[in-house]
């Protein structure tokens, strides 16, 4: 009996039991971009036809190059499935980390642009080149939005075939074409108009601003994001898809096996595979997901247009890849100005100011992985500091230099350390105080990008309450009303509260109950 | 602890009820034999037909494909073959495993997937040239002179079939993962090195620089020929006008006739090419009969010709260019053979080392 008991268990614990559906045996286990979430469907419909379940565990791009050079990815997951492995494969030893790809479906980067803009810069009859948009957002004929290249892979994507095209190179680049590259960058991309963490949310804020009555010119973004919004009919006209003729770079979607995985995993991913490659499931991912087939039995429709691309050399070295994102971020991109409204009432006491100051420690440079180095505070950044309790606290800013950043980081590291959790939550008094900055902030410095990220553990105690701050916030002209909050969920916070504050400012909520640094570094993606 | 051993083989015991169950249950025994191949025959395994031929004999054959290279690093441990896509890789197998014996069922010269367009634009360069016969040929050293001034396909007077601000550059796999790369560097050496082959690993450094800058230039590669391939075939020109192929590859596909093959896809062929010797280097008893069998069994020949392996029997492939309608594969005439397994893996490894710089 006890050995039969100690059979089950060890069948359990060899990943054979069936149970619940939650430790089906038949399980492969992927660590995914959240981005595969619209593939559930046709995951659902594998499982029904093979058995077999595909198991989408999500994470960030660079998390996920980071949990698989460092080996951590195996010992929970059976394989990896991101836009591309172009990135995680310019790190050494990741070979030996994984082992066979199959590519599943694909998907360029290219511009999705209001029709009247793209009418009258003439894009609609003629594909233009990366140049002649540059020049175009030099002259602010036409305004975007684009996710950050740290934090997503269109916009990194996007980056690398502005760059090549920019730079003039016919071959993979090089640190001196990424440099030089630098002036027309910082010119391009003073014509963003909006940013991002993720290729989805870049969307839905790009639908937002269109129907609220504030548009941009357009936005960059994967091909199929750009045709499941025109699909929703939600925009007053649809986009015009624009393939710029020198060049885009294409997420392939490799289903990838991480070494180390058991021969039974191996034989699921086979079976995956070859469903989601059958002709007869390719062409339901292209009409329900927009992302173009992989095998040339299916033929991809007029909705696909562009015609013949060209596929941009990706870089081969690391080095190369790291200084587009820093030079991006230290040099070419529009400033950040991020204004941090923080809960240090008495129920931080404990772990909860803990965590908070090793979030923000590691946003000074104390963070040393590969997600803690680029969400960093970057060269130019200003940081404002608007801690609160019972009252806000006298609001603390700091300009991070470009060249020689580390005396600032300290200055900012020795406040941070000196935080001590007491008293009340005036919560909203703090963020009309937020608010109040901001306007300032955009008034004397209208090229920064400004944000406003928010931590409260718990039900505001003191000062003015959600009404009231909703009263407040629609008394505001539209600068710094445009300034978005990005609440962050933390120990008993007011959810349904802090999701208002989020969609009335037009930002969104991050989850900090379980990863406080990690819900930090995420938002450094939309700063 | 009695009781863990115990549980263990109960374990143990019903797995194999189960599975002995199931294999009984399908009506037919079959010896399961597995093999690690090189991914571009991974599509000649998966042929029914020729699973049909190996269950004739009493086998089921499974695979897992892999880089070429890769096959002769990985552990083999729980495998009955090996099957990389040259003599050179097969030969390190052997050593590693202490194997004498290995068998060459068929071979394929490399060759360049293209588009009719792209060719005539090339032969404008002085690049190509189309041949009494039909088929088109790159002259490599043509090429590498274009390459050696980054000619860009824009600078090509009278382009629009493909007016790219991008070098003209073969598309191949990475050096480090895959024997077509491996092919490809053997090619190009030869040229750079003055038309002769590279003797010895003193020769390396002479041609590393021109030969390396022909790989790192296009940009991020893939680990195996098939990716590049259906790639080709999925997107077309969108993906490169030049694809570093097997010609079995492409006949393969022909001959299929499946559609996948569109009008203006064209198979170029590199003058000089290489052969890359398909080598199966048996590691038991029953890879040895798999490798026999695919020497041997006439019906397992005639289908390595159906996926456009050139076998024994020259008359194979014609017949079923034939039977597709399509062109019969031309005969080879500038073949030059590869370095020294020695010489190309330290070319090889040189290479790899400048993505690391």
């Amino acid at each position: 009996m006890k050995a039969l008991a100690l059979a089950v268990l060890l069948l359990a614990v060899a990943g054979c039991s069936p149970s619940s559906p939650e430790d089906d045996p038949n399980t492969l286990r992927v660590l995914a971009g959240s981005e595969l979430a619209d593939l559930q469907p046709i995951l659902d419909e594998l499982k029904r036809a093979t058995g077999v379940r595909v198991k989408l565990t999500y994470t960030g791009t660079l998390d996920g190059v980071e949990q698989v050079y460092s080996g951590q990815a195996a010992a929970s997951y059976d394989a990896i499935w991101f836009s591309s492995n172009r990135y995680l494969q310019l790190h050494g030893g990741v070979d030996q980390r994984i082992g066979i790809q199959t590519k599943v479906m694909s998907s360029p980067v290219v511009l999705g642009v209001r029709q009247p803009v793209a009418k009258s810069l003439g894009w609609d009859t003629k594909r233009p080149t990366w140049t002649e948009i540059a020049d175009a957002a030099r002259a602010r004929t036409f305004t975007y939005g684009m996710t950050n290249p740290s934090a997503s892979n269109s916009g990194f994507s996007a980056l690398v075939s502005l760059t090549s095209a920019l730079s003039g190179s016919g071959s993979a680049l090089t640190e001196p074409e990424v440099t030089g590259a630098a002036p027309q960058l910082r010119e391009f991309f003073a014509a963003q108009a909006l940013t991002a963490g993720s290729s989805g949310w870049l969307a839905d804020a790009f639908e937002r601003r269109v129907r609220g009555g504030d548009p941009i010119g357009g936005l960059i973004n994967y091909e199929s994001v750009l045709l499941s919004l025109n699909a929703r009919g939600t925009l007053p006209e649809p986009l015009v898809l624009v393939y710029p003729t020198d060049g885009v770079v294409t997420a392939d979607y490799p289903l990838t096996m991480l070494t180390g995985a058991s021969a039974e995993a191996r034989g699921r991913y086979d079976t995956a595979v070859e469903y989601l490659r059958r002709p007869e499931v390719q062409r339901p991912i292209m009409e329900r997901t927009y992302r173009r087939p992989v095998v040339p039995q299916v033929a991809t429709d007029g909705r696909f247009g562009g015609g013949t691309l060209v596929e941009v050399p990706f870089p081969v070295h690391l080095d190369v890849a790291n200084a587009l994102i820093q030079s991006f971020n230290d040099v070419t991109r529009r400033p950040p100005s991020t204004i941090y409204v923080l809960d240090l009432s008495g129920s931080m006491r404990g772990e909860r100011i803990d965590a908070l100051k090793s979030a923000m420690l590691g946003l000074s440079g104390a963070d040393s992985s590969l997600s803690g180095r680029f969400s960093r505070f970057h060269g130019r950044e200003q940081v404002t500091l608007v801690t609160f309790s019972s009252q806000p606290a006298n609001p603390l800013t700091f300009v991070v230099p470009g060249d020689a950043p580390q005396p600032v980081l300290d200055e900012i590291r020795d406040v941070v350390n000196e935080w001590r959790a007491g008293g009340d939550t005036a919560l909203y008094d703090a963020l009309v105080v937020a608010y109040e900055i901001a306007a300032e902030q955009v008034r004397a410095a209208p090229e920064r990008v400004t944000t406003i990220v928010l931590l409260s553990d718990g039900e505001r105690t003191s000062g003015r309450d959600l009404a009231q701050f909703r009263d407040f916030y629609r008394g505001l002209p539209s600068q710094p009303k445009a300034v978005p909050v990005f609440p962050v969920l933390f120990g008993e916070s007011a959810e349904s509260e802090m999701a208002e504050v989020a969609s009335l400012t037009g930002g969104r909520t991050f989850d900090g109950r379980s990863a406080l640094a990690t819900a930090f570094k995420e938002i450094r993606g939309y700063q | 602890m009695f009781s863990v051993v115990l549980a263990a083989v109960l374990v143990v015991g019903v797995i194999v009820a189960i599975v002995v169950g199931r294999e009984r249950g399908s009506g037919q025994s079959l010896e399961t034999v597995r093999g690690v191949v090189g991914s571009e025959k991974a599509p000649f395994f998966a042929d029914p037909d020729v699973v049909a031929a190996f269950a004739a004999h009493g086998l089921r054959v499974t695979v897992d494909p892999a880089g070429s290279r890769q096959i002769s690093e990985i552990d083999l441990a729980g495998y009955d073959f090996a099957f990389p896509s040259s003599f050179p890789l097969a030969e390190r197998v052997q050593r590693k495993q202490g194997v004498t014996t290995a068998y060459a069922p068929f071979y394929s010269p490399m060759a360049i997937a293209s588009f009719a367009p792209v060719m005539q634009l090339l032969s404008r360069a002085s690049i190509a040239e189309r041949m009494p016969d039909g088929h088109w040929v790159v002259d490599v050293e043509a090429y590498l002179a274009a390459a050696r001034k980054n000619l860009r396909w824009d600078q090509i007077p009278g382009n629009t079939a493909y007016p790219a601000r991008r070098n003209v550059l073969v598309t191949t796999t990475h050096p480090r993962d895959s024997n077509s790369a491996a092919m490809y560097a053997s090619v190009v050496s030869y040229v750079a090195n003055g038309n002769a082959i590279v003797r010895d690993i003193g020769g390396v450094p002479k041609v590393l620089d021109e030969v390396s800058a022909l790989f790192l230039g296009q940009g991020y590669l893939e680990n195996s020929t098939e990716g590049p391939f259906e790639s080709y075939l999925a997107n077309g020109l969108s993906y490169s006008p030049l694809v570093w192929v097997y010609e079995a590859q492409f006949l393969g596909r022909q001959f299929r006739r499946d559609g996948s093959i569109r009008d203006g896809m064209v198979l170029a062929y590199p003058s000089p090419t290489v052969l890359s010797k398909h080598t199966l280097v048996p590691l038991g008893d029953d890879g040895d009969r798999v490798g026999r069998l695919l020497t041997q069994d006439p019906e397992l020949l005639r289908l390595a010709a159906r996926h456009g392996f050139r076998t024994a029997d020259a008359n194979a492939l014609a017949n079923f260019a034939a039977g597709a309608g399509v062109d019969p594969p031309p005969p080879l005439v500038d073949v030059v053979d590869p370095p020294s397994y020695q010489v190309l893996e330290t070319m090889l490894d040189a290479i790899s080392r400048r993505y690391q710089q």
